[in-house]
């Protein structure tokens, strides 16, 4: 087995791209974005209220919302709706990539302390809450909805690989079967967001076992965390069993073909959905060491009638010994 | 795709096959006016405009050649868009050729374009009935002239004409050449200083200077061609009718063109021709096509010393394909060529923008480039592409940089997103009038119009600046506006490729390709070149590789 090297060159050979079943972004779009998932169902990813709803409708836990705001004189209401709550979580209905979300871990009705430890007061939040009404961070440009909810506090396995912020875990689902998953743990450098963008760091997770392995930040191959230095790799990621489930559960709903759900792990309620992407990233690949091309393959040759529940628990494990690489080899 | 190309081949095939030109009559003829401007440089940045024909009801330029600008000359756009002019800018001192040939249909029965006379506006017209050097409006004599004419009670005919029969009759011709008229036929850097509108004292009897001014002309009834124009000009205006100068030239076959000069005078809301000299009025001759109005020289230029003017003009076989027999139909509309001049460099810019966006669309999917808004880039570059590309990339550096300090500013205010932009779009419009003015008072400018870049987008442009720069911090904002800039670069490269743009207009079905070609690109689902160094971690572990 070709053992992982630190690369020694700066690009690779579309050929060798090819053979390792990396998938592309214009393949993405064009393959298996366009056809797979239908535009009127993207308003179920689009907008997090609507993907909350779908998640209570089916059972599938999310955050306590708090409230909802969508009119510039509800911002007022906000000392009052978080009184009671000594933590809480700002984020625009129609968000992208982690922009606009403020995480306050404690507050006194007018000072509040942001999850990287900065102060702001009550007129900032509310004026952070009116941006986002305004539609400064929404997809389009369009009128947004401001929601206010639960922050989950996340699971002590990710304490030390984890620094700022709060870690999430991502299932990229196709046809309705988890084909990839990966832990993006925040860094100084992603200023607590779970952004690859933003140079979060990310480790794959095995799709059999939920142990992690791999890793990815900025693009390169990384195995430890860039601030603590701690291995990403190893770990153990507790109710990966029934985070599963309810990620092909909310594909299932979703009716969109190729899906990315998010989740992170409370302390106490375990998975929770914070949102799904219709347009998932692809460093994934990266994380994993491994392409998405075959298994998305393997599971377009799969008939209709083989992608029951049942069977998706078996087509999870084929899935996870169709490439060389894994955490079995590690 | 397959059936765009076959579409875009067969209406090619047709068009080349079936060229239909416009419909030439009998009596029709075709003339090849050449021009050729020799000058020296005096400095860097001096520049030459030389004036060709505007379009009458009896002739039409259908076809326009410059002779590859000289070396160490860029052309340069006419002032105003629809000025009929050609003009180059010297990049270095030195003497300059410019040379360019005009093909002219002339129709003696008419009718080929009905003029529009966009109407008079109060300060034009103000203008037309000022007195001026040569034209003293307020001159007693002028005004005892006209009275004359007013009172004279035999003539029942219009004031305007009877002010042209006296020009015509009354005012004598002959003498030498004056060189205010010279001037009119020669750049104004031929004709000695001074020389002009004085009827010297050293003259020699029998070979004066005839009188070139109008209050010269009127006092002792003898007059250079000009004088007399002049003269007639400045009645009309003392009468308060709207009048002007237009240097233009009567097309006959000749190795030695000399320009003509001739009267305007405002009567009905139209501007109606006079001429005392040849003695037409109210119209045309088929064969006199205006170059300037208000009677300036034929090449005006900046910096420049020893202008000479050589115009020929020599009738011509009718060019094969250009032309056919009978009147117009309703397949002319697919023909962009049967358009006045003016409309042909708008046109070809417009029809190169698809090729912008072909740029944009290979920057996006094939090398995987990003940049600040989808067509940014593309309008960016048309806004460059109608002024001075240097003077707009300082202008809109100037906007970038003081509308992200004030952008900065602002986020204390806390304001809402839209009166935010707009605060931000009435800054950015501020910064950029005011970077016009301190470009002109530097005299970095080198041409007279104004720097204007879309300011909507410059205003979006800076917003998504800041917000990048917040959100993803400043590399990737930078990354961002080089993508935009080194795109826009590109684009503005294709929207000034003015051969390409020439084709387009002669055959705008080429574009069928354009879309087969941006749907192939829709369809590619193979690696953008970024995305060979974004998974540069899965080459080398292949084993292989180099």
């Amino acid at each position: 087995m070709p053992r992982w090297r630190l690369p020694g060159r700066f690009w690779a050979w579309p050929s060798e791209l090819r053979r390792r079943g990396v998938l592309s972004m214009n393949a993405r779009n064009n393959l298996y974005v366009l056809p797979g998932n239908p535009r009127e169902f993207y308003p179920r990813v689009d907008h997090k209220l609507r993907t909350k709803q779908i998640c209570q409708e089916h059972g599938i836990p999310v955050p306590e919302t708090y409230a909802v705001l969508d009119r510039n004189g509800d911002v007022r209401r906000l000392a009052q709706i978080v009184e009671g709550h000594h933590e809480f979580v700002i984020k625009p209905a129609r968000g992208s990539e982690g922009r606009g979300i403020v995480v306050i871990v404690e507050h006194d009705g007018r000072q509040f302390t942001t999850s990287s430890g900065q102060q702001t007061t009550a007129a900032d939040l509310e004026y952070h809450l009116s941006t986002i009404l305004s539609g400064l961070y929404s997809l389009a440009g369009l009128p947004d909805q401001a929601l206010v909810e639960q922050r989950i506090v996340p699971h002590p396995v990710f304490e030390k690989i984890a620094v700022g912020g709060t870690p999430d875990l991502r299932v990229i689902l196709y046809r309705g079967v988890p084909v990839m998953a990966m832990a993006r743990l925040p860094t100084r450098g992603s200023r607590g967001r779970a952004n690859l963008h933003q140079g979060a760091v990310a480790a794959a997770v095995h799709l059999k076992t939920g142990r992690t392995f791999g890793g990815v930040c900025k693009d390169a191959a990384v195995g430890a965390h860039p601030d603590t230095g701690a291995s990403i790799g190893g770990v153990e990621i507790p109710c990966w069993k029934p985070l599963l489930t309810a990620a092909m559960k909310l594909a299932e709903v979703l009716e969109l073909a190729y899906v990315g759900v998010d989740f992170v792990l409370d302390a106490s309620r375990g998975p929770v959905v914070l949102e799904a992407n219709a347009r998932p990233g692809l460093s994934i690949q990266v994380a994993n060491r491994c392409g998405l091309v075959p298994r998305l393959k393997f599971l377009d040759a799969q008939p209709a009638r083989l992608l029951t529940p049942q069977c998706r628990v078996e087509l999870i494990e084929l899935l996870s010994q169709l490439d060389g690489q894994g955490p079995a080899n590690q | 795709m397959l059936l765009l190309l076959a579409l875009g081949t067969v209406c090619l095939a047709l068009r080349v096959n079936f060229r239909q030109g416009i419909p030439l009559l009998p009596e029709d003829s075709i003339w090849r006016l050449t021009y050729r401007v020799n000058g020296r440089a005096k400095l860097a940045g001096a520049k030459l405009h030389a004036a060709y024909p505007s379009d009458t009801r009896y002739c039409r330029v259908f076809h326009k050649s410059l002779d590859p600008t000289p070396q160490g000359t860029e052309p340069i756009r006419p002032a105003k868009s629809d000025a009929r002019e050609i003009g180059v800018l010297a990049r270095r001192p030195g003497s300059i050729t410019l040379s360019a040939q005009f093909d002219l249909h002339l129709r003696p029965r008419g009718g080929l374009r009905l003029p529009v006379e966009p109407t008079l506006s109060a300060e034009n017209r103000a203008e037309y009935l000022r007195s001026r050097k040569g034209i003293e409006v307020e001159d007693p004599v002028v005004a005892e002239t006209l009275g004359r004419l007013r009172a004279d009670p035999a003539v029942k005919s219009e004031l305007v004409d009877r002010v042209f029969d006296f020009c015509q009759t009354d005012i004598r011709s002959g003498g030498k050449e004056s060189p205010a008229d010279r001037s009119t036929v020669q750049p104004a850097a031929a004709a000695k200083p001074g020389g002009a509108g004085k009827a010297t004292a050293t003259d020699k009897p029998g070979t004066k200077e005839a009188p070139s001014t109008a209050a010269a002309a009127l006092k002792q009834r003898w007059a250079s061609p000009l004088g007399r124009a002049r003269a007639m000009v400045a009645l009309c205006r003392a009468a308060k009718i709207p009048a002007r100068l237009v240097t233009g030239l009567e097309i006959r076959p000749s190795d030695d063109l000399r320009p003509h000069v001739w009267v305007e005078a405002m009567s009905d809301g139209r501007w109606e021709p006079y001429d005392p000299l040849a003695g037409f009025a109210h119209d045309l001759p088929h064969n006199f096509v205006p170059l300037r109005r208000d009677g300036g020289a034929v090449v005006r230029e900046s910096e420049m010393a020893d202008l000479r003017l050589t115009l020929t003009a020599r009738r011509i076989p009718p060019p094969p394909g250009q032309f056919r027999e009978e009147g117009p139909r309703p397949a002319d509309v697919l023909d962009l060529t049967r358009l006045p001049l003016e409309l042909h460099a708008p046109l070809s810019v417009i029809l190169l923008m698809p090729l912008g966006a072909l740029l944009t669309s290979i920057f996006r999917t094939v090398i995987g480039v990003r940049t600040f808004g989808t067509f940014t880039p593309t309008l960016l570059a048309l806004a460059f592409v109608y002024n001075d590309w240097r003077a707009g990339l300082v202008v809109f550096f100037a906007v970038l940089v003081l509308g992200l300090t004030s952008r900065a500013a602002l986020d204390r205010l806390k304001l809402l997103l839209v009166p935010r932009l707009s605060v931000m779009l009435t800054l950015v419009v501020l910064t950029m009038v005011f970077g016009i003015s301190l470009l002109d008072y530097l005299h970095w400018t080198t041409s007279t119009e104004a720097v204007l870049l879309p300011m909507v987008i410059l205003t979006m442009t800076v917003e998504r600046y800041y917000l990048t720069t917040e959100e993803d911090g400043p590399k990737f904002a930078v990354q961002l506006l080089a993508g935009t800039l080194l795109l826009a670069f590109l684009c503005y490269l294709v929207l000034r490729w003015d051969a390409v743009g020439r084709w387009l207009l002669e055959y705008p079905e080429l574009h069928f390709f354009t879309i087969a070609l941006l749907i192939l690109l829709g369809r590619y689902t193979g690696y953008r070149l970024t995305e060979l160094w974004r998974f540069r971690e899965f080459g080398a572990a292949g084993g292989e590789g180099r």
